[in-house]
């Protein structure tokens, strides 16, 4: 059954788009935590993301200096506690003013916070692309000839790799955290409802900061992973990733974590192998309308099923 | 009430600077290309600079200023810049956009309702040619890409590509350059195996040369290095899509080669608009460049100098800064009769105006004589990389 035509299948559509929908599920693991617990739709997640993808490369760049290579995975640690700090920031100046009045003016809010970011990265980092990883990845040599011995040719580079398997390790994190611990617990209880959980003694506060915590986390590893993939940082990267990311928390249910990362692998994959050409030889959809598919999904859930797949809720 | 508060506030704002000439210059400051920008930004300088360094404008030596605003390469951000510019500052004229988008985007809805003349420094898009639709307002200072199209599809011949692949970003520069190469180059022989569009900005176009690397070994690619070229260029390697690659102008950049390799770009070939280094105007162009530290020889640098140099001279001849009657003054003192003038003699042409005289400026770019659509004829090089840089030729 492993023919070219499977060769190509899975190494040219399916694993790139299991790399985007992870890239996408990490992101919007971040918006439908701050879309159900904060209950706005946060703009500037994106730019948290590439904000992320910025100080790493700085961390990695700083420890170049002093003669270490650091691997972008180990310089994510000190980015992810800086992007925290940022969003404790944010959420401390320009969210919580906001808190109790109308939610369209925190979702302004928060619009501004993207644009505010973006035009201070151009200005610290400037507004060229930086190179992350020069060159081009070659695919891994153990895992090709393991897997053409077995009469199947898996050609999948390292940094894919990392990226899969940093997404495990997160949402395997994640699901501990919201299933076994307190502020888990917590924090879905306030996403169901914040007032009933406020009555019950929980701290609506700490819950919060748990969120931008775990949002802040969830954005600088999917921010990395898409620099990891594309080996370059540009400001309006992750502006670009932003609606994609939307689209996937709401195909997955706002307010549902692992509907998130259903949602970011659907429209990852349905992007990929839109442009798989099923029928014939020609793409049965044309590459330049990808970005139309996530939209196309996102569009028909909101009519067809709005709470999302995962029953989250519906606005 | 307040509406006219406020355009009375605009009006006193744009009166402000009254005895100086202001010429908005909208660039794609920030965007997918800000590498090939930032030095014809720097010629535009370098222009107002020689201008203001000799005497200025008019008689009494009026400061000419550049107004410049961030067209981010983007037809919104485009319109919002030359909006600003037209009504806020109250420009004379326009020199800029950089991208062809954002050009025609801007001369549709703000530059030609307001009758204000623009004159693209690099937008190089064959459907610039038409759209001005009588009112010749539109200028541009790089040639078409109906002749670069062709000149690419003459290098494909000469280089024994008889199949290739094409691929193109989604966009007015990119879509029409290719739609260009692609008759030209079915016309010479050659066959067109895949013909696809590439949306900008993705993490990755696996799929994309996954589909097309399997009808040749060869791929024309039409794009922007930094909204998806670089990344697609690095797929098709990585998954040995491609071994042959050509192109146009928006690949080629040294950010190629800083993030993806020399050593990975044997096969590369990209064309861009070329000066020819052996004309006098040229010559006087690079003396002037090379002294203010200007890389003369970049894509688009010389047209963007041709470009603010010669809006202000078709504004010193028509002896105000007023925005009518102005592309008459700027087909003038384009073309022959006249006295030559060349980069940089701000002065000579100056006294020649002053006494009634005709001129006729000849540019590093080229001579830039406009045709009836305000488009010039203009000269290609290709370009390869040796010893891990660009090294460009003429195209004869």
């Amino acid at each position: 059954m492993w023919d070219a035509f499977g060769f190509e299948f899975v190494n040219f559509y399916l694993i790139p788009g299991l790399v985007l929908g992870c890239i996408y599920a990490l992101g919007a693991i971040g918006i439908t935590l701050t879309f159900s617990i904060l209950r706005f739709a946060n703009f500037a997640h994106g730019e948290i993301m590439m904000s992320g993808a910025y100080l790493s490369w700085t961390v990695m760049a700083i420890a170049g200096y002093a003669g270490l290579t650091l691997h972008p995975l180990v310089a994510m640690v000190p980015a992810a506690l800086l992007v925290i700090l940022l969003f404790l920031g944010t959420d401390k100046f320009f969210y919580k003013p906001f808190r109790n009045s109308e939610t369209i003016k925190v979702v302004m809010a928060s619009f501004g916070m993207m644009l505010i970011i973006r035009s201070a990265v151009q200005v610290i980092w400037g507004p060229n692309q930086l190179t992350f990883v020069r060159g081009i990845a070659k695919p891994n040599p153990v895992l090709s000839d393991l897997s053409s011995d077995l009469g199947m040719m898996l050609i999948i580079p390292n940094k894919h790799l990392f990226i899969f398997a940093g997404t495990i390790i997160i949402v395997i994190a994640l699901s501990y955290l919201l299933n076994q611990t307190r502020i888990g617990k917590a924090m879905r209880a306030v996403s169901d409802s914040p007032d009933l959980a406020h009555v019950t003694g929980i701290d609506v506060d700490k819950v919060i900061r748990a969120t931008w915590i775990v949002g802040g986390i969830c954005a600088t590893a999917a921010g990395v992973f898409l620099v990891m993939d594309v080996q370059m940082l540009e400001t309006t990267m992750g502006f670009r990733m932003l609606l994609p990311m939307f689209a996937a928390a709401i195909l997955g249910g706002i307010g549902k974590p692992y509907g998130a990362v259903f949602g970011g692998l659907v429209i990852g994959l349905a992007e990929e192998l839109s442009a798989y050409p099923w029928i014939g030889d020609a793409p049965l959809l044309s590459p330049g309308y990808k970005t139309g598919v996530a939209f196309a999904i996102m569009v028909v859930m909101l009519i067809v099923r709005p709470q999302g797949l995962f029953k989250g809720r519906s606005f | 009430m307040k509406k006219t508060l406020l355009v009375t506030t605009a009006a006193l704002l744009a009166t402000g600077s009254l005895a100086d000439v202001n010429i908005g210059n909208p660039m794609g400051m920030t965007g997918p290309i800000p590498d090939l920008v930032a030095p014809m930004a720097a010629a535009v300088d370098l222009a107002a600079k020689n201008i203001n360094d000799q005497g200025g404008m008019f008689a009494d030596g009026q400061a000419l200023n550049v107004v410049r605003a961030d067209s981010a390469c983007d037809p919104a951000a485009a319109i919002d810049a030359v909006t600003k510019l037209i009504n806020v500052n109250g420009v004379t004229a326009i020199v800029g956009p950089v991208c062809s988008g954002p050009a025609i985007a801007q001369a549709e809805s703000v530059s030609i309702p307001a009758g204000v003349l623009t004159i693209s420094v690099s937008a190089s898009s064959p459907a610039l040619t038409m759209m001005e639709d009588g009112t010749d307002l539109v200028f541009r200072t790089t040639a078409s890409d109906a002749y670069q199209g062709v000149a690419l599809a003459e290098l494909a011949m000469a280089n024994d590509i008889t199949d290739i692949a094409v691929s193109y970003a989604n966009d007015d520069y990119n879509a029409a350059i290719s739609e260009v190469f692609v008759q030209a180059y079915e016309g010479m022989g050659g066959t067109i195996t895949a013909n696809e569009a590439h949306e900008p900005n993705k993490a990755s176009y696996r799929s994309e040369v996954a589909t097309l690397g399997n009808t040749s070994e060869n791929l024309a690619l039409f794009s922007y290095y930094g909204s998806g070229g670089i990344t697609l260029m690095r797929n098709a390697l990585e998954t040995s899509a491609f071994t042959n690659f050509i192109g146009a102008d928006g690949m080629l950049s040294d950010e190629l080669i800083e993030q993806i390799g020399a050593e990975n770009l044997t096969n590369a070939t990209f064309t861009t608009a070329a000066s020819d280094s052996s004309t006098p105007p040229y010559a006087a162009w690079k003396a002037i460049a090379d002294e203010a530290g200007v890389p003369a020889s970049d894509p688009f640098v010389p047209n963007s100098y041709d470009a603010m140099f010669m809006m202000a001279l078709a504004i010193e001849a028509a002896g105000s800064d007023d925005r009518e009657g102005l592309s008459e003054h700027l087909r003038a003192i384009s073309s022959a009769p006249g006295e030559l003038i060349y980069p940089g003699q701000w002065a000579e042409a100056k006294a020649i105006l002053a006494a009634g005289g005709d001129i006729n400026y000849e540019g590093g770019a080229g001579n830039q004589d406009f045709d009836k659509n305000g488009d010039v004829a203009g000269n290609f090089s290709k370009s390869v990389i040796v010893n891990g840089a660009w090294a460009a030729e003429l195209i004869q």
